[in-house]
């Protein structure tokens, strides 16, 4: 995308908006590199790395719009496109290919009567957390950004490129998909999954 | 069709629109209805089972979410050498 009538930052400027706006991001940027690649080391290189670059294209940043979007973003495209590929680990479902089979708004809304409010509250951190790493690194992303990090539909749209429709039909998928996990969870653990209201 | 509007006891126990509902419910929790989803959420959770149900579960899975998978503790250093690796290239 061409930036029309990019404004130069001084320094001085360069250096607040990278300490005052960027930096205070790092925890959830950390949150969200590590939850996309499972690895200490390599969350770590891909903050720095979004850091770096954020800092080289400080200049296409509008000061005053949403610098934890924006970050998030670079952060997302880093992701795809570099770590991936040297990723030892072999990616689930690729992006664009999800894309693909996806990208229809169409969803079917259910009732879920076997999993109750009262199981999913009673469950460990570690439940929650390893049914979320357990899905596809697609659905993964939208939980993390709408519920870990609270973007709107309209920031998640522009942090994955992708219409809001898509945006609200991949995250009500994927919460599906995570409330799959989460039922063979509360069966496993003996939760009462699909009874009626006991009272 | 039955009219309802009676208290919590007697919501009426079949969605007529699950498809409707359910993705305006989901609209309301994810913050993107603004003032007017509150009115159509007290109407919702008063009058139908399923809306009321489905609610408190979606509900229950973001607080879980909210609440128990943002604590990764960040390595001390990693800050720092961030600020070193800009101080190197500028």
């Amino acid at each position: 995308m061409s930036e029309v009538q990019r404004r130069k930052y001084s320094q001085e400027e360069k250096t607040a908006i990278f300490d005052g706006e960027f930096m205070p991001h790092i925890d959830s940027m950390y949150n969200f590199a590590f939850r996309l690649t499972f690895d200490e080391d390599d969350a770590k290189d891909l903050v720095q790395d979004t850091y770096m670059k954020a800092f080289r294209f400080i200049n296409s940043f509008e000061q005053g719009t949403n610098a934890k979007a924006w970050l998030f973003r670079i952060l997302k495209n880093s992701f795809i496109n570099e770590y991936r590929k040297k990723s030892k680990q072999p990616a689930k479902v690729d992006y664009q290919e999800v894309e693909t089979f996806y990208n229809s708004d169409d969803v079917d809304y259910q009732s879920t009567t076997d999993l109750r409010a009262e199981s999913v509250k009673d469950m460990l951190g570690d439940e929650i957390s390893n049914a979320l790493n357990a899905l596809a690194v697609d659905f993964r992303t939208v939980i993390i950004l709408a519920d870990l990090e609270g973007f709107t539909y309209e920031e998640m749209a522009k942090i994955l490129d992708i219409p809001i429709g898509t945006v609200r039909s991949r995250l009500h998928r994927a919460r599906n998909l995570l409330k799959d996990q989460l039922k063979e969870y509360a069966q496993s653990m003996g939760y009462n999954t699909d009874e009626e209201e006991e009272d | 069709m039955e009219i309802n509007n009676q208290a919590s006891g007697e919501r009426k126990l079949q969605c007529d629109d699950v498809n409707r509902c359910f993705q305006l419910l989901e609209s309301i929790l994810d913050g993107e209805m603004g003032e007017n989803g509150k009115e159509v959420l007290k109407e919702k959770l008063a009058k139908c089972q399923p809306c009321f149900e489905h609610f408190h579960l979606e509900q229950a899975i973001r607080d879980v979410l909210k609440n128990k998978c943002t604590k990764q503790p960040v390595p001390n250093e990693l800050a720092d050498s961030i600020r070193q690796m800009i101080k190197e290239s500028k």
